[in-house]
Order: C-alpha cells, then structure tokens, then sequence
C-alpha cells in the first residue's frame, strides 16, 4: 500500500508538472503563406518517393522557423527542405518519416531576416509511395520543377514561426472555441471535459489504491 | 478404465483443482454463487432459473471491474467531446449508414457519399473537408458561424430526404453496430444531426467500459494469482487514448473491441476451466456478434476455430469425444449461421458478398503474386528478410506506422506527437516490456504447460494481422499503407493488458504496488497529453 501510494503521488506529481511545462509553452503561429490554397483532388501531380522539386519566387518571413509544404501521402518519407538565394542554402531541414495526411511539417534553422525571391527546394529519402503535391495550376513559367520536368503549376507552402502567447493565455479563446460547432454549443464543453478527466483519474486513484492492500 | 475428470488449470495453468480459486476479497466476490442462492437451489431441488443464473454471472463480476468499465466510459465521454464532430475516422460514412438503417429500414446500396441532406449541411457549415488532414484549419470559430449551422441545420431537418442509400466506405460493413446506433439515433431525433452524433458517440463509449470490463475479466482469468494487477491491466486498457478516441466516435471498431474482449475472456476461462457447453455458445455467440459488427473480425475467426478445437480436443480426452462434439458443435453452428444469413442478405442487395475480405480475395487471385503479398504483410510487421522486395524504403513501419501511430495518432489520423514524444516513449515501453519478459522467463515452466492457450491467442493476432496486411496490400504501392491503421490492432487489447499485468507483476512483491500505480498514471498521463494535443489540433 504505502508503495502504491508513494508511486501514484510521484507520477501524478510528475504528470502535473509536464502539463504545467506544456501549457506555458506558446504554439507555433502563421508567419506567412505564398498565397497558394491547395486542392487536394485532383492533386497537382504526384512525383516518385525519391523525387522532389523546387519553387522559386518565395518570400520566406524572418523568424520562420518550420515550413510547411502542401504533400500527400499514406506513410510519407523523410522530406527534405533547403531554402535558396543567390545560390546558397540559408536554411535547411528534415521532417520524420511516416507522416500521414495533406501537410508536413519540415523544421528548418530560424531565419533572422525575411527573405523575397527565394527558392523552396524539397526531395525525398526514398519510398515505394509515389507523393502528391497539392497546389493549383499555373503558367510553366511561375511553375514549380522538378529535377526532370517543369512541374504543372505551384503547391502551397506555409511559414510557422514560434509564437509569444503560451497556452495559459490562449485557455479562454479555446474553450469558447470547443463549444462551438456542437449539439448543445457553449463553453460548457470545456468545463465538462475537465470534469471527465478530473472524474478518471480520482477513480483510478482510488481503485488502485484500494487493489493493492 | 476410469474416465478422467475435466481437465482444470490452478494458477499459472498448474495442476488441477477440485474447483476454480476463489478471488481474494478485495478482487470482490467469490467464483461460486452466493451462499443464500446456492441453498435455495439446492433445497428446490432445482437448478436455478436461467435468469437468475445470469444475474448471479454479473453479480459476480468483481466491483473493481465495474470501476475499470466506469473510467473507460466517463474516458471516452470526455474524448467524445473533444473530437470535433465527423473528425474521427470515417464518422460522415458511419453516421451515413445508421442514418439510411433507421430511416429507410435497409442497409445502404452505394458506397457513394451522397448522404442525406441535413448530413451534408452539417458537413458543410463545419468545414469537415477543408479541417480533416490538414491540420493548419482549425474549425469554425465564430457565434456568426454557430448560428449559420444551427439554421441550415433546422431547415435541413424540416425538408424531405431523398433515399439515396449512400453510406460511403462504411457500405460493405455488416449492420449489427450501425443497428445498435439507430437507438441513440432515434433518441436524438428531435435535435436533428449534432445531437444524434453526440449520443451515438456516448453508444461508443459504453462500448469502451465493455471492453475495458473484459480486458480485466481476461487478465483475471489468465494471471489469476496476482489480485493487484487486474486492475492494472483494465485501467490501462481505460485509459489508451487509441481505444478512447475511437471509442468517443461513431465508429464498429469500438464494439469490436469489446466483442474481441469478451471472446479473449472466454478462452481464458475456458482453457482454465474447461469446456462447457454454456461457454462454447458463448464463444458461438460472441463470434456471431463479431462477424456482423465490422469485417475485420474474418481476421479473429482462424484463431476462433483453433481455440475451439484445441478447448474441445482436451474436453475429449477428459470426457470423451460425444462431450467434446456437445460442447463445441454449438458454437461454431450459431457463429457461422448469422454470417451466412449476412452474406446472403449482402448477395440479394448485390454487395460484394465478404466486402473488403471479398476484395483481398480478388486481388490474391488476381494480377498481384502471392509470394509478392506475403512479402509486403510480412515487411509490414517484421523487418526485411534478404532477398524481399523493398516494399518501404525509408520508413520502419514497425516503429513508424504502429509503434508512433499507437502514442498518438488522433482525428482522421492526422494529429500526432512531435518525433521526440515518440522517442521518449520508448523507455517506459521498453521498461515495461523488460519487466513482462522477466515475469515471463521466471514462470517458462507455465508456458509450456499452457501451450494450447498460447497457441490460440497467437493464431488470434496473427488472423488479424495478415488480414490488415492483405487488405493494405490492395492499394500497395500507390499507396504504401493505406489500411495500416494503429485502431485496426486494438481487437488484441486484451493481450496489452496482460503485458502491463505481467510487468506490475514482474516489479516483485516489493516494488510491484508502486510500479503498477506508475504504469496507471502513465496511461492517464498519455491520456492528458493526447486530448491536450487533440485540442490544440483543432481549436487551438
């Protein structure tokens, strides 16, 4: 019992400082866009999973610090991101593999300052899955490329810089957020969640407790 | 020559006893009926009546198994308000079908995603398209928005629906689930869409306090000499956020779930206690009840049959081959019955006939080489063998697919964990799994004695393995993994609860309290951070 007791005192301790650390940390915000809003079908094209590409005429903000590219996959390969002016690589980074979904997110090295008519050059390790990219049509001239071919238009791509609110601060906007959208809409939905979870772990809590005597 | 009397497991599956072990007081009542019932019976001469035998069942059941059901359910709730609505897996396909079951009375005829108009208005004043997959939307964020949804909502539900019968890729999925649904469905009514998801989510969370109910009943059964670690394992299997995700979701995985439970706990019971002929029709029963709940339960039926042989082979040496025959005949009889009416029902409303097995099939048949398929199924799992094709070159799906997409893998399958969570993972799994392994070398003798039970449990996961893999291997190599899915793997829970109740176990007399009310809290932790990122996810 006292085992049991002491080993729920310190991981429910622990758990509460994680969360704590987690909440006053602030979420990644938008810093900027090349305007592009992908259409996911039909998708641009799809290249080979060892392929990739490079679109010019970018304007990278300063502080961005990952880039999201508008890719499609099942289990997506490491991808690859360099960004290019006057012919030298300013940043660079490489996303996890496996994603899965219409974006990934590549973390590159913090840009001190903002850049116009860079290059955006992204390729893959390597996969038997070809990847989709998703964008919208443009002239060859503005289109993206390919080591091989001129590609049929340009895909979107997002800038994330790290943000200044923490998760504390941002509390109020997402619970009023939660309660939208619902059967019975309102900031309840929040309130309630936190009773849920508040409700299992007393539970469990106690059960264990109880089970190890 | 004297005929043997039913072989029954002590603990560990050691020598017979005379009848099962009781369980400790605080595990909560005794294997027997109670005394006040039993002398009643007995004075009546009568056997007692079936309902009160199935009162006597439930009354049985322990109360911290209750408490374990009651933290999955109160869990799943809370993860059924979490998720926004139609962005879990598929949701707009099942609440398609629950919609077309009760209102038209007959299961969908088009895989189409033509759904009915008050579905397609929701779905589109919620901007379910344009949040699902991608997750830099975020959902609707305006009271303007609110009331927009509410009135298209309101005049949605006052037009006529056309019977379209669309379903989209739920169609070919056999009804008993979508039929349970239609109850909350029904309820809802009134409210039109948004209130009849939000109470078929809560159906599904009730089907994750069955499944967490089991998963300790399975554990009871199969580790019966350590009371503690019960409770371990079915608040682990609780608190997964795989299993409550989808569990607070309209979706057939979560009742398969438990249904899968309840099957891993009868053989439990059975290899432990022996075959009867009550528990063969339950097997019988709840194998029914799979087959006509989601397709995947194909992939658990191998294993099924081989339980049911290897439980009936050792009831024929104890009582001879007509016992055995009596036994188990009645199982197999009601679990096949229902599938074929199913088939049947699906062949006369011209549906593929097995759905996507129907498809695998086709492809195995096909254009595609066998020897090719095992090669992607196995590479799917286990790592590449010398001279097999490369079928994922730059990503393990062991660890990409299933160990990562098990940490965190929640809405349509588009919210995870940064790389570094998934790595951190790694030392409490590989603690927990040291630990399981240590009670598992200590105790080999057991093993060895419960081969049977092992081998049966093993041709469970491996069915449902290889079915996953076949189906995946449909869309390979378009699309690498297309069907791998962390949620198709949660039918084996049961055998992740043993593993936790093995480690708590394998902590030792001294340590074994403290480290069990660590791998709780670490599952209510995992728990915390999971919603927490859900939230961020979609209304951060």
């Amino acid at each position: 019992m006292p085992g049991a007791r002491v080993g729920l005192a310190v991981g429910l301790a622990l758990s509460a400082v994680a969360a704590a650390i987690v909440l006053s940390s602030s979420p990644p915000v938008l810093a900027g866009t090349n305007g592009v809003i992908p259409v996911p079908y039909p998708p641009l094209t799809s290249v080979p999973g060892g392929g990739g590409g490079c679109q010019a005429d970018e304007a990278v903000p300063g502080g961005t610090s990952a880039v999201r590219l508008s890719l499609e996959a099942s289990a997506g390969p490491r991808v690859s991101v360099a960004v290019w002016v006057g012919g030298r690589a300013i940043a660079r980074g490489v996303s996890a593999q496996g994603w899965l979904g219409r974006v990934v997110t590549v973390p590159i090295v913090p840009l001190v300052r903002t850049v116009h008519h860079a290059t955006v050059c992204f390729s893959f390790a390597g996969a038997e899955e070809r990847v989709s990219l998703l964008g919208v049509r443009t002239p060859p001239r503005s289109a993206a490329r390919s080591s091989t071919r001129t590609l049929p238009g340009r895909i979107a791509v997002e800038y994330l810089r790290p943000g200044s609110s923490s998760w504390w601060s941002l509390a109020p906007s997402v619970a009023r957020r939660m309660g939208l959208g619902r059967a019975w809409a309102g900031t309840w939905v929040a309130a309630m969640v936190a009773l849920l979870m508040a409700t299992g772990i007393v539970l469990a809590s106690w059960l264990t407790l109880r089970e190890s005597r | 020559m004297s005929r043997r009397t039913p072989a029954r497991r002590g603990t560990d599956g050691g020598p017979a006893r005379a009848v099962a072990p009781a369980p400790t007081r605080r595990a909560g009542r005794p294997a027997t009926p109670p005394r006040q019932a039993r002398g009643r019976a007995a004075r009546s001469g009568q056997p007692a009546p079936r309902w009160r035998r199935a009162t006597l069942s439930v009354r049985r059941v322990p109360l911290a198994a209750w408490l374990c059901a009651l933290v999955a359910c109160v869990n799943a709730a809370g993860w059924s308000l979490i998720t926004p609505p139609f962005q879990a897996p598929d949701e707009q396909a099942h609440f398609a079908y629950v919609e077309q079951l009760a209102r038209n009375g007959r299961l969908p005829t088009s895989s189409t995603q033509e759904f009915a108009p008050d579905e397609l208005v929701a779905l589109d004043d919620l901007e379910v398209s344009r949040v699902s997959l991608q997750p830099q939307n975020r959902t609707i964020a305006s009271e303007a928005r609110q009331r927009k949804l509410e009135r298209d909502l309101a005049r949605a539900a006052a037009s006529a629906s056309p019977d379209r019968g669309a379903a989209g890729v739920a169609a070919a999925q056999p009804p008993l689930y979508y039929a349970l649904a239609a109850i909350p469905y029904a309820l809802g009514a009134s409210g039109g869409v948004l209130d009849q998801l939000a109470l078929m989510r809560l159906l599904s969370a009730l089907m994750c306090g069955i499944t967490a109910l089991f998963v300790f009943l399975f554990v009871r059964e199969a580790l019966p000499a350590v009371p503690r670690a019960w409770a371990v394992a079915g608040l682990g299997a609780a608190f997964m956020p795989a299993l409550a995700s989808i569990s607070g979701a309209v979706n057939p995985d979560a009742m398969l779930c438990a249904v899968s439970a309840a099957i891993f706990s009868c053989f439990a019971r059975g290899f432990r206690r022996g075959l009867t002929p009550r528990l063969a029709a339950a097997i019988g029963v709840l194998s029914a009840v799979g087959l006509l709940t989601k397709l995947n339960f194909l992939g658990l039926m191998p294993g099924v049959a081989v339980g049911l042989v290897l439980l009936a082979g050792r009831t024929s040496r104890a009582l001879g081959p007509r016992a055995a025959a009596r036994a188990a005949a009645p199982a197999l009889a009601i679990a096949v019955l229902p599938a074929c009416v199913y088939v049947l029902a699906n062949l006369l409303s011209h549906h593929r006939a097995l759905g996507i097995a129907g498809g695998v099939f086709a492809v195995t048949v096909g254009h595609r080489s066998i020897p090719g398929e095992l090669s992607y199924i196995w590479q799917l799992y286990l790592p590449r063998l010398p001279g097999m094709h490369v079928d994922f070159a730059d990503i393990s799906p062991l660890r990409d697919l299933w160990f990562n997409g098990l940490v965190g893998d929640y809405g349509f399958e588009d919210t995870f964990f940064p790389r570094w969570v998934d790595n951190l993972a790694l030392i409490p799994v590989l603690a927990i799994a040291a630990l399981a392994l240590r009670e598992v070398f200590l105790h080999r003798p057991a093993l060895i004695r419960r081969v049977g039970e092992l081998v049966t449990y093993l041709a469970l996961t491996v069915g449902l393995l290889i079915l996953i893999g076949a189906s995946s291997y449909l869309s390979f190599p378009s699309e690498a993994a297309a069907f791998p899915e962390p949620r198709y793997l949660l039918p084996l829970i049961p055998l992740f609860g043993i593993a936790l109740a093995l480690a708590a176990r394998g902590a030792g007399r001294r340590w074994g309290p403290a480290v069990g009310a660590l791998i709780v809290v670490l599952f209510f932790a995992h728990n915390l951070f999971s919603q927490l990122q859900v939230i961020a996810r979609y209304y951060g």
